[in-house]
């Protein structure tokens, strides 16, 4: 069971997960979202709160509802949260990278011949 | 819309306590409220005068817009499920088919299913079952009785963990295929906590909390970490606890963080763990007997 | 109305309490008044018996157990006190009328074979049910009647305020009967009093009796407004 509890209010853990899999592709643009009640029984959580999720995606855009027949992903949705969770990920990821370097008292060109390293996201080894 | 549960100033007394104290609160259909509190808060005794089973001594509870003591009209919508329920000397499938005369939107198939599920022996007195599988069979006639009102009053005991959580996923599906005004009063509160969609406390007597889940979910967090990165990090704001353990401190503040904060904070390599419902509620609970004092 | 209905079918599904066991007791004082008369030697006028009253001992058991153990998963099944009780009354009165008919046809064959040829007296009660057969259907419904729903109260007066009560309840029937005994001395109306059961007939102290069943009711009806389980 994917875990939810990392502070943000549930219906906001459920519209980023949602989210997630738009961003990795796992739920492609005019894919059907899951209802509610098949997201509430999964994450175990009361159907309003997965409603609500939805909703937030909704109003952003993501998803768009079709009367009758469901949620489905919005054309452009992909891009729409890549750009941004890219505004995001200085704040998120950059920055707490940049602080704890600067505490281990790493320089900028370690930093840097350490993301270029001899691909070990290409599958290499670390050097 | 006619709220499902209204009570306005409700009081109930006994000769040498006061179980209810001005108890004011609406209750609106079709969501799941949770009835929280600790033990002796007065949960079970207002559930017991919204299902008629007691008469308030003060102030005033309607059920569906009537007063639910006597009247078999309201009454017929609900079923309450409660701990100790006392039955009488019938097999388990006696039991379950008096039940089914009873409750007009009664589902056979659910019931016999849940039957399988909590694995009882229909052949079997009640009587000679064990306390968990008395439990079970509330549960079965709460769930299968599909009354537009249902009431749990801590309905597990005895019931194991593993048998709780099918409990709560069966509560849940039937919620979502059949909606309905659900109230559960638990102590177990974590083990709800992603069901409840608002909660009601009682301390003492009183309501201390009545609030939309989501507006208690997230409002506390403990940041912990090196005690100067922590201070830092929750200068100007409400502390509700500290603790120092040589150069680490662990604080517990009343905010929910957004991604910024959160990343500040994973930059100052300090940790975060938001509060659980449990802890936020016995907070709640806390800081009004505090103003009881001062007041 | 269906749910009365129902609050009766409840009470039969447990039939070992309401129809096996009052039978099967009675049968049983039956059957050893029987052994007796058919081996004690008898009198011309026979063997006048009071077996029959377990029969009615056991209904006002049945009716406070009624009151007693199924009541609080009767009141769990959302119906009001009030109905659970006209439910139970409901069943009462409908089994009062098969077991009068019961004891009615019993005390016909009594009679057609001379006390079981053992001019036993079981189920021929001298003057109050031994007259023609609508009569002491009559009468044997008013007693079930009344037995069962005296049991209803006695139960339902435990249920509301538990032993304390009880002695209450009996002290206050002794204490009524008292009062009727002094104000009839002190209005020196024993003769009176005597002299209106030597010559009321039996159907008149049957319509008594109804009024003291019908009293049973109410009292019952008004304590059960308040009980909690």
């Amino acid at each position: 069971m994917p875990a939810l509890d990392d502070g943000m209010p549930l219906f906001v853990q459920v519209a980023e997960q949602l989210a997630d899999d738009v961003v990795d592709g796992a739920l492609a643009e005019g894919a059907r979202v899951p209802s509610t009640n098949e997201m509430a029984a999964f994450y175990r959580i009361n159907p309003a709160t997965a409603a609500k999720g939805i909703n937030l995606l909704v109003d952003e855009g993501v998803l768009e509802k079709r009367r009758g027949i469901g949620m489905f992903v919005a054309a452009g949705a992909q891009e729409q949260l890549r750009a941004s969770r890219r505004k995001r990920f200085a704040e998120q990821y950059v920055d707490p990278m940049l602080a704890e370097a600067n505490r281990l008292g790493i320089d900028t060109d370690t930093l840097v011949s350490l993301i270029q390293g001899p691909g070990w996201h290409n599958g290499g080894s670390r050097p | 819309m006619t709220p499902t549960i209204s009570a306005t100033a409700l009081g109930r007394r006994y000769r040498d306590q006061i179980a209810l104290d001005d108890v004011s609160l609406t209750v609106e259909p079709g969501i799941v409220t949770g009835l929280l509190g600790r033990n002796g808060a007065g949960k079970t005794t207002l559930m017991r005068i919204i299902t008629g089973l007691e008469f308030p001594t003060a102030g005033d509870i309607r059920v569906f817009g009537q007063v639910p003591a006597e009247n078999d009209e309201v009454l017929r919508r609900m079923v309450f499920v409660r701990e100790e329920q006392a039955y009488p000397d019938l097999r388990v499938e006696h039991v379950i088919r008096v039940a089914s005369w009873f409750y007009p939107n009664w589902s056979e198939d659910l019931a016999r299913q849940l039957l399988t599920d909590f694995d009882l022996p229909l052949r079997r007195r009640i009587k000679r079952l064990s306390r968990g599988m008395r439990s079970a069979v509330g549960i079965v006639i709460g769930l299968a009785a599909r009354a537009e009102l249902t009431l749990f009053d801590e309905p597990y005991a005895g019931l194991d963990a593993v048998a709780r959580q099918l409990f709560y996923d069966r509560l849940l599906a039937e919620f979502a295929e059949h909606p309905r005004t659900i109230v559960l009063s638990t102590h177990l509160i974590d083990e709800v906590a992603d069901l409840l969609e608002h909660v009601v406390m009682l301390d003492h007597g009183r309501v201390v909390l009545d609030a939309p889940a989501d507006d208690v979910r997230g409002t506390g967090m403990t940041v912990s970490g090196a005690a100067t990165a922590v201070e830092e990090f929750v200068a100007g704001r409400t502390v509700w606890h500290r603790q120092r353990l040589g150069s680490r401190a662990s604080v517990t503040i009343a905010d929910s963080l957004d991604f910024a904060e959160q990343a500040k904070a994973r930059a100052m390599n300090l940790s975060l763990e938001p509060l659980s419902l449990q802890q936020l509620l016995v907070h709640a609970a806390g800081v009004s007997a505090d103003e009881k004092v001062s007041a | 109305m269906s749910t009365l209905v129902n609050v009766a079918r409840y009470h039969l599904v447990d039939r070992m309490t309401f129809v096996a066991l009052p039978w099967g007791i009675m049968a049983f004082s039956f059957l050893v008044n029987v052994v007796v008369s058919a081996t004690v030697p008898t009198g011309p006028q026979g063997i006048y018996t009071g077996g029959l009253a377990t029969i009615y001992v056991f209904l006002l058991a049945s009716g406070a157990l009624i009151m007693t153990r199924s009541l609080p998963f009767g009141l769990m099944l959302g119906i009001s006190r009030r109905s659970y009780y006209l439910g139970t009354t409901l069943l009462v009165v409908a089994l009062s009328v098969v077991y009068g008919l019961g004891l009615t046809l019993l005390q016909l064959i009594e009679r057609a074979t001379d006390g079981w040829g053992l001019r036993l007296h079981f189920f021929r009660i001298p003057w109050i049910m031994d007259g023609p057969w609508y009569q002491t259907w009559l009468t044997s419904f008013v007693l079930l009647v009344l037995f069962f729903l005296y049991g209803m109260w006695y139960g339902l007066v435990f249920r509301r305020w538990s032993v304390p009560g009880l002695v209450a309840f009996i002290a206050a029937q002794i204490l009524v009967a008292l009062l009727v005994v002094v104000a009839v001395s002190m209005t020196h109306n024993w003769s009176a009093f005597g002299h209106f059961f030597t010559t009321v007939t039996a159907i008149a102290l049957t319509g008594v009796l109804a009024a003291v069943a019908a009293a049973m009711g109410l009292g019952g009806l008004s304590t059960i407004r308040r009980v909690t389980v």
